[in-house]
């Protein structure tokens, strides 16, 4: 185990009588994929932005490298990288020039700045577009040109805020390969999405947060596990015992029944399985393991909101 | 505390990084940035110096008697001194701000928001000296033509005058550029402010209040400052008590509009 690159603990934030984050506690390791999720309005922006040192915490603690943010802010803000979901790029100048312009931003200068600015054009397939106006990129490579520009100065620690939205399929594969690769090379990433197969394919760890608090934390199949169990069971709108099953699982304990589009879908354990196997045998339904989406809608419910 | 780091902050380096990208913006662009303020001290000169100056007796400046042209051509330096920071950390300024989100690049790195704002004065500042040089050509021409009759010597005090105004006027109008919903509200600085400052300080025609209150008043304009300080300078070869005037009236500006544009401009991008 690797100690934290970044390290925040009990941090809180209000606006005015509204308490935006509330004592959240949060790591991420070099070499690992902190996956930050909730649902709009959850805190993840505000987190985010204390993170950055946008806004200072009202109470509580950030470390990068062991050290207070607070007293060693010029050299944590060196250790940061940042990608805004806006896009923030200089359409001034050109690909490259958007590299190094954002370079000229901190210091120590980076080393050998143009074999760098060289290395990460080809690394994230730019070289053809370097003397080009950004204006001329797609959605996808003016985000990995974002994502290029923020590790220009060689951050320990990479913020990913909705590296995807709004990017096409294959786009988005792009981006997860680059992001996985960044962690090979032993970046410690902090990742914000809504996709929740994103969040589950990149994250080593999950930190979902509700009205600023930490719901559920830990590895991602951990995290499923503990809210969700062992299966999740899809009851199609057609089938005439749709209702007559709901009512049996809830009579079994079941908390969960969320209805998707007229579907019933209802995490369930093992044994439940088998007695709704045995009980229901002529009934049609799909059984799939448990995923984010579904940790999504029940924590939703958990707190109140409705699907 | 906060606010000394605020001001502090024009030593920077991290300012001088912001000044330095919207320089290189600007050579990027220098020839559609030098010819339009090439061509608006011509147009001045020949509208209202030769023009309407025909119709204008000789002025009594300080003692000496000078023509129009000669009295408007330290009033050009005053009004392009004045205007190019002032329009520059209005408009262009909030470009980068909200349109562009140049702003929230720079600040996801080790610049902090003070050095944002102070770069954003600086340039405007130097974009003012720049402009003024480019006046400052425009009036030697017309001297040699015998349009206007200047002492040469003193122009390249000019742009000099305008960096240290400049920086008042941009710090002025950043706080404008912090609190505008829109762009087209902008109407209200450029017209409410903007137009009326830069032609009742003794830019164009001189102005001279009966009232003791508003003469105290103009004394703490920095427009008017810079005009009578390059007018001095460019008929007696003297500024009189005008170069004085000048730095207090833009460290009085300075000082208080550069920390309410860091509080509101924190407030805007930030959200702090």
């Amino acid at each position: 185990m690797t100690t934290a690159i970044l390290e925040a603990r009990d941090l809180t934030k209000s606006y005015g009588n509204r308490v935006v984050v509330d004592h959240l506690d949060l790591s991420c390791r070099r070499g690992t994929v902190l996956g930050l999720l909730g649902p709009n309005g959850a805190g993840k922006t505000t987190t985010l932005r204390m993170l950055y040192g946008f806004v200072p915490p009202d109470e509580g603690t950030i470390y990068y490298g062991g050290r207070r943010f607070s007293e060693n802010r010029a050299e944590a803000k060196r250790m940061i990288g940042v990608s805004t979901q806006d896009d923030s790029l200089d359409y001034d100048f050109t690909v490259a020039q958007n590299l190094l312009i954002y370079a000229s931003y901190f210091r120590p200068r980076v080393e050998n700045l143009e074999g760098r600015v060289a290395e990460l054009l080809e690394h994230f397939d730019l070289t053809p577009y370097a003397d080009a106006s950004p204006h001329v990129l797609s959605g996808g490579y003016v985000r990995r040109l974002l994502i290029a520009r923020s590790i220009v100065h060689r951050p320990s620690v990479l913020f990913l805020d909705e590296p995807t939205t709004g990017l096409d399929p294959s786009a988005r594969l792009d981006v997860w390969e680059l992001i996985d690769g960044m962690r090979a090379d032993g970046l410690g990433i902090v990742l914000t999405t809504h996709y929740m197969d994103e969040a589950e394919r990149l994250s080593d760890e999950l930190l979902v947060i509700h009205e600023g608090r930490d719901v559920v934390h830990g590895e991602p199949h951990r995290v499923i596990d503990s809210v969700l169990g062992d299966h999740v069971i899809i009851v199609p709108r057609a089938e005439p015992a749709r209702e007559a099953i709901a009512a049996w699982l809830r009579d079994r304990g079941a908390e969960q029944v969320a209805t998707v589009l007229g579907e019933l879908r209802v995490p369930v354990s093992k044994e439940d399985l088998a007695a709704l196997t045995a009980r229901f045998g002529e009934a049609t339904w799909q059984v799939r393991p448990p995923n984010l989406d579904d940790l999504f809608i029940a924590l939703a419910r958990r707190n109140g909101r409705s699907t | 505390m906060s606010a000394v780091r605020s001001l502090t902050a024009v030593a920077n380096w991290r300012s001088w990084a912001v000044f330095r990208r919207n320089a290189l913006v600007y050579l990027r662009n220098w020839r559609t940035a030098v010819i339009p303020p090439a061509m608006e001290p011509v147009i001045f000169f020949l509208a209202f110096g030769i023009g309407f100056g025909g119709f204008i007796e000789d002025l009594d400046y300080r003692g000496t008697m000078i023509n129009y042209a000669t009295y408007i051509a330290p009033g050009l330096i005053a009004y392009t001194g004045f205007g190019t920071p002032y329009y520059e950390a209005l408009y262009s300024a909030y470009v980068r701000m909200f349109y562009q989100k140049t702003w929230d690049g720079i600040l996801a790195t080790q610049v902090e928001l003070p050095s944002v704002v102070w770069g954003e004065i600086l340039w405007g500042a130097v974009r003012g000296m720049v402009n003024i040089s480019i006046v400052a050509l425009v009036i030697t021409v017309f001297d040699l033509l015998g349009v206007v009759d200047v002492r040469l010597e003193f122009l390249v005090f000019m742009p000099m005058l305008g960096f240290i105004a400049g920086c008042a006027f941009a710090s002025f109008a950043l706080i404008f550029t912090a609190v505008v919903p829109a762009i087209d509200h902008m109407n209200y600085p450029v017209f409410l402010i903007g137009w009326p400052v830069s032609l009742v300080s003794n830019t164009f025609f001189p102005v001279e209040p009966q009232s003791a209150a508003l003469r105290a008043l103009m004394q703490l304009n920095p427009v008017y400052q810079l005009a009578e300080c390059a007018r001095g300078l460019l008929v007696l070869g003297n500024p009189g008590s005008h170069l004085l005037g000048l730095l207090g009236s833009t460290a009085l500006f300075l000082v208080p509009c550069t920390l309410l544009s860091v509080r509101l401009t924190r407030r805007r991008v930030l959200g702090d």
